[in-house]
């Protein structure tokens, strides 16, 4: 796919001021650094704060290869994919992409509350819990990316097509709760679509124009306008320009308020980064 | 029904809620096990206090308003550093989710008035991500920017880890904002609306907003997977909001948090106690509090449950009931 070679510099440049002297990045500039932003950072920089941030991120790999935050019995585990993708390869990566393959969520069975096909399962935020529509997609991009022949990836993909709602969107998790259907947001409708690249067209094609009605709606919200205008630009979609256009003008305006994923994603959308997060044909 | 006969109701409430505290005991917690909280950690429940004030709109002399009832229950928040927290789950233009913007404002203004040394707006949404999005479709950043007042998103604020003093989950620990620990007091805001899953949503689980999403997610459904109900008592009694204001000017009634249908109640509940706001607020929904098993377990040792200990002033919270609907699964809750 075309790209452009390079980020908008005052993007990047306001991304490399909030990272820390150990070569993380938090939440924002001034909070200690931690998994996700850090990897969503890596992957969006260049050398040298990348390789900053990626050795930051090897010596925080857990055990059993996830990246997380964890206390007392709750344990989000939901920033290793993000981790994978900014990985190089080799060990660390390869110990990633084992977590998620085997840390499925959830099932919960039957439940005519909340419909939905108990035979998926998805990805949880944190462990052992239920599975939702953005840990979802970023574990199946990152397989599909990097172990495109995982057989963790068909669950993937059945979630979404699952859990995707009447108006071609996704919610944040299930599209019908107590009977009444849930609307599509921006944001959650990316994180699917970064993940469902190349996928059934009778799926992605409801969802796009899901998205591009969404992210017009939603455009006030710099995280929203980042993940849509990535998955939008992944797709091949003429609304990618435009919407790559409003998020450059927000961004500009009110520096994405500061927060660290947010800038991080609208670096990866704008730039050369998100040729890491396409999926090959 | 004037206040008399409210407060003889009272009694029997009292009593009621002794019981339905039993039921929750074993819905909540297993008998033969100690209690589930740490006695040394909670005062002793004394006499709380209520104001129910009337209405009508957004409009109008709502500061005013929210100076009366902010007097009436003798709240004190002179030289303190005051810490908002208004309920933001997500945001539909079609249905009344979230506290109002400009109930929101209003109070921030209030809160100066009285002698707030400074005056802060926070939330975490539990639903979207994408938390400046809300701020600005909602209104509330142009209501907080009229009024010169700071917000911080609570999913993205710095966080400190704290160990539980009551035990209604598994969850041991958990994690908390600055900008909720680093308060000195903290008044929760939550809008009156039906829970599809707890009944009622109220002060005790708006406090679900302080949870960070980056840690629980989005929803917080790590707090739900720990057992609702127990999980409300449990964050409720970890962040302890030292006031509440109840938005029942619009309301929501039916599927809410979410789905539900916009309903004018036109009342604002104050109170010195969130456990017994929470009270009197379910019973202008038309709800028996005593049946709602996390509140009557809140009332153990969190607050005041008993009606005969909750001064209510202002309005007679009888004249202002207003029944809301329910799912048929949450009618047995009803008065």
């Amino acid at each position: 796919m075309e790209m452009d070679t390079s980020a908008p510099t005052d993007l990047t440049e306001n991304l490399r001021k909030h990272q820390g002297t150990d070569g993380g990045f938090g939440p924002r500039a001034d909070l200690p650094s931690e998994p996700e932003p850090t990897a969503l950072a890596a992957l969006a920089l260049p050398s040298p704060a990348a390789g900053a941030a990626v050795t930051w991120l090897v010596a925080r790999a857990r055990p059993d290869g996830s990246f997380g935050l964890s206390l007392g019995s709750v344990d989000n585990d939901s920033a290793t994919p993000i981790a994978a993708l900014a990985l190089p390869a080799g060990l660390a990566r390869d110990r990633a992409l084992d977590h998620i393959e085997s840390a499925k969520a959830e099932a919960t069975g039957e439940d005519p509350s909340v419909p939905h096909d108990a035979r998926t399962k998805g990805w949880s935020w944190t462990r052992a819990t239920f599975g939702w529509t953005e840990p979802t997609g970023r574990a199946l991009l990152a397989l599909r990316v990097l172990r495109p022949d995982s057989a963790a990836i068909a669950d993937g993909l059945a979630t979404l097509a699952d859990r995707q709602c009447a108006d071609g969107g996704w919610n944040y998790g299930n599209p019908v709760v107590l009977g009444t259907e849930l609307p599509g947001f921006a944001q959650t409708t990316a994180a699917a679509l970064l993940g469902l690249q190349g996928a059934d067209a009778a799926i992605v094609e409801p969802g796009l124009a899901a998205l591009r009605r969404l992210w017009r709606e939603e455009h006030q919200g710099g995280l929203s306008l980042a993940m849509a205008t990535a998955a939008l630009r992944l797709h091949h979609d003429p609304d990618a320009r435009e919407a790559e256009v409003a998020l450059q003008q927000l961004a500009a305006t009110d520096g994405l308020l500061g927060d660290t994923v947010s800038l991080a994603w609208a670096a990866i959308a704008t730039g050369p980064a998100l040729e890491r997060l396409v999926v090959s044909r | 029904m004037d206040r008399r006969a409210f407060l003889a109701r009272s009694a029997g409430f009292g009593v009621a809620i002794g019981a339905a505290g039993l039921a929750g005991t074993r819905l909540l917690s297993q008998s033969g096990r100690p209690e589930p909280w740490n006695p040394s950690a909670f005062r002793p429940r004394g006499t709380a206090r209520v104001a129910l004030l009337g209405a009508r709109t957004y409009d109008d002399g709502l500061e005013q308003i929210v100076r009366d009832g902010l007097r009436l229950i003798g709240a004190n928040v002179g030289r303190a550093r005051v810490l908002l927290k208004p309920n933001l789950v997500e945001f539909d233009a079609g249905t009344s989710i979230n506290t109002d913007p400009r109930l929101i404002a209003a109070t921030v203004l209030a809160l100066r008035r009285a002698g707030a040394s400074e005056v802060v707006v926070a939330e975490g949404s539990g639903h979207r991500r994408d938390m400046q999005y809300v701020v600005a479709r909602s209104g509330l950043l142009e209501a907080l920017q009229a009024v010169d007042a700071p917000f911080v998103d609570l999913n993205a604020d710095g966080i400190g880890a704290h160990r539980l003093q009551s035990r209604y989950t598994e969850l041991g620990q958990v994690w908390l904002p600055r900008a909720v620990t680093d308060a000195d007091i903290v008044i929760s805001m939550p809008k009156m609306k039906t829970h599809h899953w707890a009944g009622v949503t109220l002060s005790l689980k708006n406090c679900f907003g302080c949870m960070p999403g980056r840690v629980y997610g989005w929803p917080k459904n790590a707090l739900h997977w720990a057992g609702l109900e127990g999980a409300i008592v449990d964050v409720a009694a970890a962040v302890r909001p030292d006031y509440a204001i109840v938005d029942g000017i619009v309301g929501m009634e039916g599927n809410g948090p979410i789905s539900g249908t916009p309903v004018t109640s036109g009342v604002l509940v104050f109170g010195d106690d969130p456990v017994a706001t929470d009270v009197v607020a379910a019973r202008v929904m038309g709800f028996d509090p005593a049946k709602i098993a996390y509140l009557s377990e809140a009332a153990r040792f969190l607050g005041q449950g008993d009606l005969e200990r909750i001064v209510t002033e202002g309005e007679d919270p009888e004249r202002m009931i207003t029944d809301y609907a329910v799912l048929d699964r949450f009618l047995p809750l009803k008065a």
